[in-house]
This record gives C-alpha cells, sequence and structure tokens, in this order.
C-alpha cells in the first residue's frame, strides 16, 4: 500500500469517526456517504463536526470550502489538500 | 420537479401547527395595549417574547417625534441616500449615536441585518482578506460573510482560545483580518469576553467587529453595551447595533474609530441600494435615544426585573441556559416538549419565543423569554405563575 493511500484511510477512518455523532441512523460509512442526502444531518450539526476535525488536524476549512463538500470522500480529499498548503 | 418541492417537508410541518391552531409563527397580535400587553386570539396576553428591553415602544417624546416628523417630512424617503439624498435627520442621528459612544464615526442603516450585510460585505474582500466568526453569530452576519465572498472561517462560541488557534494558522501574505461577535447573544443571553477577543485579534493583526444588537442600552454603566462593560469602547473596531430593539424603532448602524468606516457609503451596496429609513423611524429612535443617554432608571427598573424573573424561575427546577440576563432562555429536551410547553404558556396568557433545531446552538430547544423594563410588578406576577404551572406538568418531563 502506497503511503498516500495509507494516509488516506487514515484520515478516512478518523473523520469517521468524529461523524459518529450525526450519524444518528448508524449507516456504514463509505467515502460516498453524503451529509444531507444520508446522513440526513443538518447543514449547522455539520459545520459543529468540522470544528472538531479542524482541532484534530489543527487545520482550517473555510465555510466556502464546507458548502461545496457533500460526501465524505470529498471531506477526506480537502483535509489533504489543506494539509499540502 | 419544481421550484417548490424544497419547501414540502418544512412545509408539512408548518401546515399540521397551522391547522390545530397553535403555530408559534403564525400568532397575530390582534390589538397592542402597551409595550407588554396585546390581544392574542382576542385574549389580553403578556408579552415576554419581544425585543423591547426598555419598554420604549409608546414612549410619550417619541410618538411625538415621530408624528412631527411624519407631519414636516412627510410618510417616507423614496430613496436611497447615495442615489436620492440624505435628509437632516439621518446625519443628526448619526451624530448623535457617534457622540454617545465617543466612537468619531457612525453609519446609520435601513435595518439592523443591512446594517451588518453592509459593512462586513464591504469590509472583506475574497482573496486578500478573511473573516473569522463565533459560530453562534445571527444569520445576517454569517450573509455578510456569503455577500462579501470573502473566506470564512469559523470558531466555537465564545472561546477567544479557539479564535487564537485560527488566527495562528492563517497565511500571513492576508491583507485583512476581520473578527466578528456579538454583545449579548439572543438564544441563551450569554454574553462575549470582549476583552479576550479584542486582545486575541489584535495579538494576530486583525480587526474586531462586535454586534450589540440586544446589548446597546442594556449593558454597561452607560448603557453603550457589553463593549462598555468589559471597558472595551476604545479598543473595539467596529461596533454595530440595531434600532429595532432597545430604541424602539426600525433601523440600523454601524459605527468606528476609524475614519475610514465612512467610505462604506459608496462601496456598501446594501447601504446605497435600498430605501433608507422613513423620518419617522429615524425622530423615534433619536428620541428613544435621548431617553437612554438621560434616563438611566430605565436601566436599572430593566435590571431589577431581571433579577426577580431569573431568581423565580431557576427555583422551579428548570435548566436556564445562562446566568442572569434579559434573556432568559429554559432549556428542554427535546422539540416537542418545548413546543407543548410554548403552547401552554400561551394558554397561560403569556407569549414567549419557541427556539427549535435547526438554527438553535447546540441543536437545542429553548422557550426564550424577554425582560422588559416596561414589564409592571402584575406582568411579572402573571409571568411567575404561568411558569409555575409549567414546572409542575414539564420540569421533569424527558
Ligand atoms: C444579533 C442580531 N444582529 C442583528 C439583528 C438584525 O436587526 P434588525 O431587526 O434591525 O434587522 C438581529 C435581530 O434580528 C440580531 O439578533
Amino acid at each position: 500500500m502506497s503511503a498516500i493511500q495509507e494516509d488516506n484511510d487514515l484520515v478516512f477512518h478518523k473523520i469517521c469517526s468524529l461523524i459518529e455523532p450525526i450519524n444518528q441512523k448508524g449507516l456504514k460509512l463509505t467515502r460516498e456517504t453524503d451529509f444531507i442526502a444520508d446522513l440526513e444531518a443538518e447543514s449547522v450539526a455539520v459545520l459543529d463536526v468540522v470544528m472538531e476535525i479542524e482541532d484534530n488536524y489543527d487545520i482550517s476549512i473555510p465555510m466556502n470550502v464546507i458548502s461545496e463538500i457533500k460526501t465524505i470522500g470529498e471531506l477526506v480529499d480537502a483535509i489533504h489538500e489543506i494539509k499540502k498548503q | 420537479m419544481n421550484l417548490f418541492d424544497k419547501f414540502e417537508d418544512k412545509a408539512v410541518v408548518y401546515n399540521q401547527l397551522s391547522d390545530i391552531g397553535k403555530n408559534p409563527f403564525t400568532v397575530v397580535m390582534e390589538e397592542i395595549i402597551s409595550p407588554t400587553r396585546a390581544k392574542i386570539k382576542g385574549r389580553e396576553t403578556v408579552l415576554a417574547g419581544t425585543h423591547n428591553y426598555l419598554g420604549l415602544t409608546f414612549q410619550e417624546e417619541a410618538i411625538k417625534a415621530a408624528q412631527t416628523a411624519l407631519a414636516e417630512q412627510g410618510t417616507g424617503t423614496t430613496g436611497s441616500r447615495f442615489a436620492n439624498g440624505t435628509f437632516s435627520g439621518h446625519r443628526h442621528l448619526e451624530e448623535q449615536l457617534a457622540d454617545y459612544l465617543g466612537l468619531g464615526h457612525c453609519v446609520v442603516f435601513s435595518t439592523g441585518y443591512q446594517a451588518n450585510l453592509g459593512a462586513i460585505s464591504a469590509l472583506a474582500h475574497p482573496g486578500s482578506d478573511v473573516i473569522l466568526i463565533d459560530a453562534d453569530c445571527h444569520a445576517c452576519i454569517y450573509d455578510g460573510c456569503q455577500l462579501s465572498g470573502a473566506e470564512t472561517i469559523r470558531f466555537r462560541h465564545n472561546s477567544p482560545e479557539s479564535l487564537d488557534k485560527r488566527m495562528a494558522r492563517l497565511d500571513p501574505e492576508l491583507k485583512g483580518r476581520l473578527v466578528c461577535i456579538e454583545g449579548m447573544y439572543s438564544m441563551f443571553g450569554d454574553v462575549a469576553p470582549i476583552k479576550e477577543f479584542a486582545e486575541v485579534t489584535h495579538k494576530h493583526g486583525g480587526m474586531l467587529y462586535v454586534d450589540e444588537a440586544h446589548s446597546f442600552g442594556v449593558y454597561g454603566s452607560t448603557g453603550r453595551g457589553c463593549s462598555e462593560a468589559d471597558d472595551m469602547m476604545e479598543h473595539i473596531d467596529f461596533y454595530s447595533g440595531t434600532f429595532s430593539k432597545s430604541l424602539a424603532s426600525i433601523g440600523g448602524f454601524v459605527a468606528s474609530r476609524h475614519k475610514e468606516l465612512e467610505y462604506l457609503r459608496f462601496s456598501s451596496r446594501p447601504y446605497m441600494f435600498t430605501a433608507s429609513p422613513s423620518p419617522a423611524n429615524i425622530a423615534s429612535a433619536t428620541a428613544a435615544l435621548t431617553a437612554i443617554r438621560s434616563k438611566h432608571e430605565i436601566r436599572t427598573k430593566l435590571w431589577e426585573n431581571v433579577a426577580r424573573l431569573h431568581g423565580s424561575i431557576k427555583q422551579l427546577g428548570f435548566t436556564l441556559a445562562a446566568d442572569p440576563a434579559p434573556v432568559i432562555s429554559v432549556l428542554f429536551p427535546n422539540r416537542e416538549i418545548a413546543f407543548a410547553a410554548w403552547s401552554f404558556l400561551l394558554e397561560q396568557g403569556v407569549y414567549v419565543n419557541l427556539a427549535i433545531p435547526p438554527g438553535t446552538p447546540n441543536a437545542t430547544s429553548l422557550l426564550r423569554l424577554s425582560v422588559s423594563a416596561a414589564h409592571n410588578g402584575d406582568d411579572l406576577d402573571k409571568i411567575v405563575a404561568a411558569y409555575n404551572g409549567m414546572a409542575a406538568q414539564f420540569v421533569d418531563a424527558k
């Protein structure tokens, strides 16, 4: 497994554990899980989870970026993108 | 699929509530009897769900001033100050506010919503600037950020530490860093630690914007808000407020010690492209400001009422959202119980605000009671009696 793939998986698993509080229906989380359509999360709840994620990775994810994110996979990618900068 | 589909989920709930005649969002006040009483469904009801903190809506001088302005200047301005001209009343009120606040500059807008929308969107630009906002900021601050197009970062509510972390991460190349907070927050009645926020903001080269919509006229030894209470009037960069709460009119303003605030007059779209406040609105706000400056006893009365109500309600065993403040919020375990409690109070002749998710802090369900200096002994007795009855039914509801 490449280093990037491994890091991807780590971030994915970490994010899944941080998202658990808004996974009220107990769905199995995948990269394709959609925050609004699948988790039926309210947009403020998503923003609050993002603050947890920010503090965990010591990064800031601007609201303008968050508003474009629909799925867990997109969030993982956004975190990698910001960490690279 | 059509444009209306997206409303459906909410419309179902809304219509159900309307059908049983208990929709909090369609309550009609058929007759306004006084600052604290109205007829709702034919029944005289105590108003404890307003923003009439100082109870000035029927103040004699304010009504006279508005009547005179109406007779002398007409019903409306029919245009914006940018395109159609300023009335001397607009200027005069800006000078009065700047003088009262001890800030050199003030710009009046047509509502408080537009004041925040207009100032924030003009101050921050995409690419060069970033806005940092308290997670619990009012919708109009969020909307101002969106309209600006600038990168926007949320920090944890009332946490200067959370702000500090986020400012430390910012790109050093950025030009502007605008930090937005409020004084007293209207849902819980909790207050921002303005001094700590000012320190963190300025340490990182930012500017602090404080929306005192709910605290203007209420907090501070001379009523200048939470910024005055924290001795920070000379340190904050922007101060915004509304005429729609303690000033008992309609309109809003932004004040600043920075002379560049004047640039808003030719850069802020919500200032330039909407009609200016009407003469009657300006006149009554000006008169209410005079009352706030000269009649300290109104504020004293408000805080006496706050102490009495907060003390009585706390004793009943409810979970309260914050320390004594002109907003007293009782927290409930879920929407259904909050709604039942709200209906119970209205049946007892007391009108408060129901606040349920989405949009409430931490997705809480609460009943928000607002205290007024105009609440008299009888009003307070009725409120306490109704809360007593509510306690019997709802304190332990799960
Ligand atoms: C914090 C805050 N800012 C601004 C506003 C907007 O004020 P206005 O009613 O004058 O538009 C409100 C009230 O709705 C508010 O609660």
